[in-house]
């Protein structure tokens, strides 16, 4: 089973989340020609060696900031040159402590049932203050703030506006991680963990509603605040919650400079059911976009695995300045909501071999049997602490073993995968010259837990020399109501032209009462626009 | 009449107050090898004119405890520890620690057995090392002590005569590590101080004194003298909690201020904010100890009248270090580069962190504040030509005069005062929160106000209040307002009730064990509200006060905290956790109420 180039054309056509209503029988068409493809491309790309103009404008446009050392386990140490000095910066940064905030929201739930609910955090809460985690010397506890809406506005077209959206629990959320990275970027800590909820990793670019339990995403909110506030460019977001990051996938699909990574269950078996091997990312950011659907029951080894043979490389070779976890705990073997049999050690040390910068809580509900071990270990690990203690009363090590034909299946994502990164900027090249000067699509989305059925039509400006503007046409359709809205987003390092041109398009759209609210999201200026049509108030932020 | 005697590092200070008025005051010098004597000499200076049957209420702090802890003079205690899934226990870092199987979980339940054959073994090992005291902690033994308690009786039966300390008597607040320390210090301390409330006892009865005698916690509350031997721990850093309460009988009602006890070796801040003693979020630390005692967010640093003054070299630029914990001793750097002598760039001065002495002015060996003021004129004590030359010494060493090197001490030593304060509020500030609206609440603007207790306030006070833009206040009495604060302060309570409808069981986490929950209790336990478990709390309250002999102030308590969580599994609630937090917060007693005393 091989999912190669063949592949992508699919995934143009369908995009994120076009995977909703993919067939059995689509799959497996689609596999066959992955294999066909990915020969004929190998042999092609030996004889041409194509570099994409993309590749070249990344380091031409070198951000302002030294890039951060790569801080992969195995590079550990070793500096020579240049990377020697710049070990030296990290060394500073990383005899700190690593960084805290836990913010519980014991006075909030989805509903009183719900398992997003006030007792999500509670056992973790007695876990780490019963192991005095907080006086550690090797850890600094942070109070969580609230995000600004305009943080929020960065990310997101929020139906009608952003306090519609985004209500206080969901802002000292975001706002957590957004201590965090204010403490991290001060040389305060050398790394840090968001232990906060609500989650976010499902909320996507247009938000009418809450989405798996998601209203904002915490993550897309973060690395737009580390980009505009710190000139931070290269960044690599690797989602370790058992669903698909469908949200944090959707908002960087376009994005070159974003690396996102998703392994998690399988999405012909779990929720949200996406995050394929097809889905590699829009024409301008091919293989920036990773997914790894596992089988079910994939246990500590097959996840090991996958990240030492997948993940970590491709991270290695991305050579991002700054790594994300969007640490979800649900591939846990005693989650309600999954099946995977990934364990509290697995996941310490996963954290201790992706040393991300900067981890941010999302999803994981078995909240007695799992939590608390789960986020001792999480925190032990990125402390340097030893996590070998922390073990579920009714593990053992050993207990669950990987099938062999897992196994395989596991291999063969690997290799696919390897494969498409290795062949990124070709895969780039050729899906430029396939499309003119916009690239657009048509998706559903589905919003589970506020029963929202949302069409989208997105455009990407094919342009040539930057990602391109946006933009996105959407209806949401709740119950009998439905809202429609235009938005227009101009990525932070878009180009002059392209802010242009999203400008007039934002204007243009003004008085087209077909739309409720239009709205201007132009990161480059750091100004958010939008458009009430019916009054014809404008509100900026 | 009341008698209020607070035994601190330099002096013992003693106050008796009568009808709303300090009748008389005495301080005599601390001799910390013999405490007992310190104490009885500052009583006999206010008691000898008054007939013992006058005397209503002795209240005392000490620092018996403090010392031993410090000096290491505590006795040898072997540590049990039962510490299940987490951290590596490899990590709890005491002398005599033996680590047991067995775990208990967050919900009380048993996940691992004891190991009774380990027990036993280990109980042999701890005969081979002739210990008599042993220390039992297991992890979230406040949800069920079922282990400690089944240990203790195995090490009973197998050391006889050995007494066994456990931690869930000890604390029932979470956090592992602080109650080891906690529990280990408790049992490392009761004889040594049961043997000075025996003396303390016995001097009183030779003096013929019956009045109730309390001691004073570090949380600004009094405990009966006999009920304090329990839990001695809880009488370290009384001396800060003093000057504090001191503060809050010499100002008026619910105001906020800063308070600086400025003494001879140190200087200890603390925040009354509404007219509330700020109490530290976690418990005291005593360094290398980290407890659960709970106490004033008191900041302690070496700086004091007596600090020694010195020249130093200095290599290149020179700051005021701010944000150093009094725990460690504080490097005191000021900048002398720009106004005040930018020629002289090299050369500083540094105010502690030692005290040599006492003053020169008073005939002590080295320079020091106390010298400065005396140049200035802000006080009279000590020598003038003695003081001149302390500073003028100093001065030399600057190529200043010695009114200027004067002024430098000072500014030195406020500055450091003035930023030791913004720290303190500002980690205030930065305290963790865990739910929604204490995010959303502000939190209160700085003091205005900086009072001044304790013998070296006068003239220094000034100047820390003017570098935090804040009024400086000396109240009458400043100088044994820590005295004062012992004499006045009331009992306080705490009392933490965790319920688990699930379990049908509550534990109050000061008491320790695991209580039925019955219908007596709660009609309908399956259904229990907020309501019915803050009824029950307070009832647990009031019970609790009478046991301390203080349930007239029982009416005083008020909720601090409810919390309820529902337990879903599977879509269906099956039980709810109550968490109720209830106190007798620090006062003053009514007596003082009724003096009038604004």
């Amino acid at each position: 089973m091989k999912f190669g180039l063949g592949k992508i054309k699919g995934a143009l056509k369908g995009g994120p989340g076009g995977a909703e209503d993919r067939t059995a029988l689509e799959q497996e068409a689609a596999e066959q020609a992955g294999a066909e493809v990915k020969k004929g491309m190998k042999a092609e790309e030996s004889r041409t060696g194509i570099k994409s103009g993309m590749e070249n404008e990344t380091s031409r446009d070198k951000p302002k900031r030294q890039a951060r050392r790569f801080r992969l386990q195995e590079e550990r140490g070793d500096g020579e040159g240049k990377e020697g000095d710049e070990g030296k910066e990290g060394e500073e940064r990383n005899g700190g402590k690593t960084g805290l905030v836990f913010f519980p929201a014991f006075d909030w739930a989805i509903s009183p049932t719900h398992p997003e609910r006030e007792e999500r955090l509670l056992y973790t809460r007695d876990q780490i203050f019963e192991e005095g985690l907080m006086d550690l010397p090797e850890i600094a506890e942070y109070k969580p703030r609230l995000a600004e809406y305009k943080d929020v506005a960065r990310v997101h077209f929020c139906v009608p506006d952003v306090p519609a959206q985004a209500t206080t629990p969901h802002l000292i959320s975001a706002g957590s991680g957004l201590v965090l990275a204010d403490a991290l970027m001060a040389g305060e800590i050398k790394n840090a963990f968001s232990l906060a909820r609500p989650p976010g990793h499902h909320s996507m670019r247009v938000a009418h509603g809450n989405r798996g339990f998601c209203n904002i995403n915490n993550e897309a909110i973060l690395v737009e605040y580390l980009r505009k506030k710190y000139g931070i460019r290269k960044i690599a977001i690797v989602d370790t919650d058992v669903h698909h990051g469908d949200g944090t996938q959707e908002i960087f699909y376009h994005d070159p400079d974003v690396l996102f990574i998703s392994f998690h269950q399988d999405g012909r078996t779990l929720y949200p059911g996406s995050g394929f091997m097809d889905e590699l990312g829009g024409p301008k950011a091919l293989a920036r976009t990773i997914n790894i659907p596992l089988p079910p029951a994939t246990p500590d080894e097959g996840i090991h695995h996958v990240l030492d043979e997948l993940v970590l490389p491709i991270l290695k070779d991305f050579r991002p300045e700054l790594i994300m976890n969007s640490a979800g705990q649900d591939n846990h073997y005693t989650d309600p909501l999954a099946n995977m049999r990934f364990s509290a050690r697995g996941y310490a040390k996963l954290n201790e071999k992706l040393a991300p910068d900067i981890a941010v809580l999302e999803g994981g509900y078995a909240i007695e049997s799992a939590l608390p071990y789960v986020n001792t270990g999480i925190i032990l690990a990125m402390a340097g602490l030893d996590y070998s203690h922390v073990l579920e009363p009714d593990f053992t090590p050993g207990m669950f073993v990987q099938a062999s034909r897992d196994r395989q299946v596991l291999d063969e994502i690997i290799s696919t995968q390897l494969e498409n990164w290795a062949n990124r900027d070709f895969l780039t090249e050729e899906a430029l010259a396939r499309y003119g000067d916009f690239y657009r699509h048509k998706k559903s989305i589905f919003y589970d837990t506020d029963m929202i059925q949302e069409a989208q039509e997105e455009s990407v400006r094919m342009c040539p020399k930057c990602p391109g503007y946006m933009t996105i046409d959407s209806t949401g359709q709740h119950r009998h109501r439905s809202t429609k809205i235009f938005g227009v987003s101009v990525p932070i390092y878009a180009c002059k032209e392209c802010q242009q041109e999203a400008r007039e398009e934002y204007r243009s759209k003004l008085h087209d009462i077909r739309y409720d609210y239009i709205y201007l999201q132009d990161k480059k200026a750091d100004r958010y626009s939008s458009y009430n049509v019916k009054t014809g108030q404008e509100t900026l932020l | 009449m009341l008698i209020g005697i607070d035994v601190g590092g330099t002096t013992t200070d003693a106050v008796l107050i009568h009808d709303g008025k300090v009748k008389s005051s005495a301080k005599v010098p601390t001799e910390p090898q013999n405490l007992l004597k310190s104490l009885l000499s500052a009583l006999d200076a206010v008691s000898r004119d008054v007939s013992p049957e006058k005397l209503k209420r002795v209240v005392f702090s000490t620092t018996v405890i403090t010392n031993l802890i410090a000096e290491g003079k505590t006795d040898p205690v072997a540590l049990l520890l039962i510490p299940g899934p987490g951290m590596n226990p490899a990590g709890y870092d005491f002398p005599n620690r033996f680590v047991l199987k067995g775990a208990v979980d967050y919900r009380g339940r048993e996940i691992r057995d004891l190991d009774e054959k380990e027990i036993l073994e280990t109980a042999a090992r701890i005969r081979e090392e002739g210990i008599s005291r042993v220390a039992v902690v297991s992890k979230f033994c406040q949800r069920n002590p079922v282990q400690e308690l089944r240990v203790r009786e195995l090490v009973e039966e197998a050391l006889p005569g050995s007494k066994v300390e456990l931690g869930h008597r000890v604390s029932g607040k979470l956090n592992f590590p602080r109650r080891i320390a906690t529990t280990m210090l408790s049992a490392a301390t009761k004889e040594q101080y049961l043997a000075f409330l025996n003396e303390i006892l016995k001097a009183l009865s030779e003096r013929n004194i019956k009045a109730p005698v309390y001691i004073l916690k570090a949380d600004g509350g009094t405990l009966p003298l006999e009920k304090s031997s329990s839990l001695p721990v809880e009488t370290i850093f009384s001396g800060p909690a003093a000057s504090t309460m001191g503060a809050l009988a010499l100002t008026s009602e619910g105001e906020s201020s800063i308070v600086a006890d400025i003494g001879g070796t140190t200087t200890d801040l603390a925040l009354i904010l509404s007219g509330k003693p700020l109490i530290a979020s976690k418990g005291a630390k005593l360094p290398p100890y980290l407890t659960h005692v709970r106490a004033f967010a008191v900041r302690s640093l070496p700086v004091g009248g007596d600090s020694a003054v010195r020249v130093v070299e200095n290599e290149s630029r020179l700051r005021i270090d701010a944000g150093v914990g009094g725990e460690t001793g504080i490097e005191a750097e000021i900048e002398t580069g720009t106004e005040t002598g930018a020629e002289e760039g090299q050369k500083k001065i540094s105010v502690g962190p030692d005290r040599a002495g006492p003053a020169y002015c008073l005939g002590g060996p080295e320079t020091t504040p106390t010298d400065a003021l005396r140049v200035l004129g802000l006080s009279e004590i000590g020598d003038l030509a003695l003081a001149e030359e302390a500073v003028a010494r100093v001065g030399s060493g600057l190529g200043k005069t010695g009114k200027e090197t004067a002024e430098l001490i000072l500014d030195m030593a406020s500055g450091l005062v003035a930023s030791a304060v913004r720290d303190m509020f500002l980690e205030w500030e930065q305290e963790p929160a865990y739910r929604i609206w204490e995010v959303l609440q502000e939190k209160k603007a700085m003091p205005k106000k900086v009072i001044g207790v304790g013998g070296g306030a006068r003239g220094l006070i000034e100047r820390v209040a003017e570098k935090l833009g804040a009024e400086a206040l000396i109240p009458e009495h400043a100088e044994v307002g820590n005295a004062m604060g012992a004499a006045l302060a009331r009992p306080t309570l705490t009392l933490n009730l965790h319920v688990d409808t699930e379990r049908k069981e509550y534990s109050v986490a000061e008491e320790g064990g695991i209580v039925r929950l019955h219908t007596t209790d709660i009609k309908n336990i399956n259904n229990m509200r907020s309501g019915e478990a803050e009824a029950l709390a307070a009832k647990l309250l009031r019970a609790r006060a009478e046991s301390f002999g203080i349930s007239e102030y029982a009416g005083e308590a008020e909720l601090t905290g409810s919390e309820v969580f529902n337990m879903v599994r599977n879509w269906s609630t099956v039980g709810r956790l109550f968490d109720v937090s209830m106190q007798i917060p620090a006062g003053l007693i009514p007596e003082w109420k009724r003096g009038g005393k604004a």
